[in-house]
């Protein structure tokens, strides 16, 4: 591309050098073919057949999933279920993973490195084994019930399970990680001279905090904010084990048309709806970011 | 000095973990309006005697008094003095003007007076119409600009200047060196400005601290730091120079080995060994090699500079150097004959050593 734009640079080395690059991206572009870019279409294409149990059928192009999709009040209610969900879980994982990424980003303790990789480490293990995890704690027999029931504070169970609530918890806990990583890597303008800069023109700890370090930091925020919502928007163990079946998001329910009802078509159209939702908030996350960092 | 403006009390740092003090009762003082540099090489506590008169670090012990207030309780943000970074730490996310009004806003300045202020100090740092950039629209020399603005529009009882020139590029440098020299004579302001460049010490400052290791050695007008160096260190540390050892035969007389007898201005006891020390400046070619405090020697080096000549002359199994005026008749050349003469007051006595 650069090469392009420069009219004196259209000389052989520079072809040459091009043709090594188309090269070397080569291998990469085939992969993302392969992986991403056939199956796109095929979901695209998937989602315009006509529902056959189980099966796609061969040629026709019919719009009967999308209307589906779009008439039916059961999958807008879907739809606005995992929009709250993901704006939930991106809010307080957000909010409780600020104040640990600002400590690492600005400890000068020699175990930073040991405590990064301690706030990361949940990482290691798999998803589902946090949320069944989650499942013995919230659960209506789980730690928290059984000891304010011996303690004789509540009554009866007090559901934290097999609801939102709880697949919204869990989620948070799961995704804390994440957001403390996508907030370090986006901590790059803080800097304690500027600190110390606005100490010296006479603000107190709580100025500094107002005035310097949350604006720097706030395209780390908003990178972990969207990433964390992506991530919950897309998520379905979690939802499906936490919530008991009674939870029902977007990624549920790709799940129970493609395996239960076995409508492939409609679940096709429920994926490409969800595309367009992150396509969507993308975008707004690159206009947000540019505003705040011109 | 105890009713000096700042007043700089046997201050000590030691920081966590380090067996010995980068600051080392350090004690020295300013009157109001005085430019003061601290000089030193690097690693020798400069930035750290800077950051706890500011307030950034506290310190082991010792007193910061300004107008005879000890101000080491007084937390850094309501110190009221100003600071220029190295790097200069101007905010990224505001425009030149929001820097510079920063100050004013923590002080709650009302806004019609703030933007009076502001402009104000945009036209002393001439960046007169630049208040609506952004930081990183500024060049390296504006930014400093903009910082020296950001510390002075707050009317600081004291300004702190730590490398404020090193970021530039040596013509620049040499500009805002008269530029900064200029802004704080006309603000009036107390300033103490961190270096390790010696040019810009004694262009600068109405006096020198000179540091080394986290020691004070001389306190000083530019002047007395580089006639009249009290140590080898100092001594060596500004300026060229040859020095030699001698012991000391009769007051203002020392006999060097290898040479005659060198007269010298300065206290030493008879029969302890001194150190002595000549500038190359201030060596003249001499007629004869009968006159007391010279030197005859084979001219081995010769560096011409336009208007000095530097030589390096063999002497008595020791080289000396010597700067002559280009303008000063015939010069000599390589593998010359020459004698050289002294003043007895330009052998400095730079230190004794003990017997
Ligand atoms: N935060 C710190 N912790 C421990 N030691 C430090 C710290 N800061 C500085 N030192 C040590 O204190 C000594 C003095 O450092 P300082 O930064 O004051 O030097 P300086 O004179 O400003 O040097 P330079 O010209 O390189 O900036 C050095 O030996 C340094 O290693
Ligand atoms: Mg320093």
């Amino acid at each position: 591309m650069s090469a392009a734009a420069l009219p004196a640079a259209e000389t052989s080395p520079a072809n040459a050098s091009r043709g090594i690059l188309l090269m070397l991206l080569l291998p990469g572009l085939i992969a993302l073919v392969i992986t991403f870019l056939l199956p796109l279409i095929w979901l695209l294409r998937a989602s315009f057949a006509s529902s056959t149990m189980g099966a796609l059928s061969g040629g026709d192009w019919t719009v009967q999933s999308y209307s589906t999709v779009l008439f039916d009040p059961f999958y807008w209610r879907v739809a606005w279920n995992t929009l709250v969900l993901g704006f939930n879980v991106a809010i307080f994982a957000v909010i409780l993973s600020y104040p640990i990424a600002l400590f690492l980003a600005r400890t000068e303790s020699r175990f930073r490195g040991v405590l990064t990789a301690l706030a990361v480490a949940p990482l290691l293990t798999s998803s589902v084994v946090r949320t069944y995890g989650w499942m013995v704690i919230l659960g209506d027999r789980g730690v928290i019930n059984s000891t304010l029931q011996s303690l004789s504070l509540t009554g009866g169970v007090i559901r934290l399970t097999n609801n939102s609530l709880g697949a919204t918890v869990a989620l948070i806990e799961i995704l804390m990680p994440y957001a403390i990583l996508a907030m370090l890597s986006g901590f790059g303008r803080l800097n304690t001279q500027l600190e110390e800069a606005a100490a010296m023109l006479g603000a107190n700890r709580l100025r500094v905090f107002t005035r310097i370090i949350l604006p720097l930091s706030a395209p780390g925020v908003l990178t972990a904010a969207l990433l964390v919502f992506v991530l919950a928007i897309s998520s379905f163990v979690t939802p499906r084990l936490m919530g008991g079946g009674r939870v029902f998001v977007l990624g549920t329910e790709v799940f129970n048309e493609a395996t239960v009802t076995l409508n492939w078509p409609l679940a096709a159209a429920l994926s490409v709806m969800l595309l367009i939702l992150f396509s969507s908030i993308i975008l707004l996350y690159q206009r947000a970011l540019r505003a705040l960092e011109t | 000095m105890a009713d000096h403006h700042v007043v700089i009390d046997n201050l000590v740092k030691t920081y966590p973990g380090a067996q010995k003090p980068s600051v080392d009762h350090v004690s020295f003082s300013l009157p109001r309006g005085e430019m003061l540099a601290l000089l030193g090489p690097s690693g020798c506590g400069k930035t750290t005697i800077l950051r706890m008169i500011a307030g950034l670090i506290a310190p082991t012990s010792g007193a910061i008094r300004l107008e005879g207030k000890d101000v080491s309780s007084i937390a850094v943000y309501k110190r009221n003095m100003g600071m220029v970074f190295q790097a200069y730490a101007l905010f990224p996310h505001m425009t030149v003007a929001q820097n510079i009004s920063f100050g004013l806003e923590m002080r709650k300045v009302g806004r019609a007076e703030r933007e009076e202020r502001v402009r104000k100090a945009l036209d002393l740092v001439k960046l007169t119409g630049l208040g609506d950039r952004k930081v990183s629209q500024l060049s390296g020399g504006q930014q400093q600009r903009a910082a020296i603005a950001r510390s002075l529009v707050i009317e600081p009882e004291l300004l702190l200047l730590d490398e404020p020139l090193s970021n530039l590029d040596a013509k620049l440098r040499d500009e805002m060196r008269d530029e900064i020299r200029d802004i704080q004579a006309r603000t009036g302001v107390t300033a103490i400005f961190v270096t390790h460049d010696q040019d810009e010490a004694l262009s600068m400052a109405d006096r020198l601290a000179v540091m080394s290791a986290g020691r004070l050695e001389q306190v000083g007008t530019p002047r007395e730091i580089f006639d009249r160096p009290q140590t080898e260190f100092v001594a060596s540390f500004i300026g060229a120079g040859t020095f030699f050892e001698g012991q000391v035969a009769e007051p203002g007389l020392a006999v060097v080995e290898g040479l005659k007898s060198l007269r010298f201005v300065g206290e030493a006891p008879v029969g302890s060994t001194v150190k002595l020390m000549i500038r190359p400046h201030r060596l003249v070619l001499a007629d004869s090699a009968g006159q007391p405090n010279s030197f005859t020697g084979t001219v081995e080096h010769i560096v011409y500079r336009g208007q000095i000549l530097t030589l390096n002359i063999r002497c008595g199994g020791r080289l000396l150097q010597a700067d002559l005026p280009t303008h000063a008749g015939v010069l000599p050349e390589k593998g010359d004959e020459v004698t050289l003469a002294v003043a007895a007051q330009d052998v400095t006595l730079v230190g004794q050593v003990a017997p």
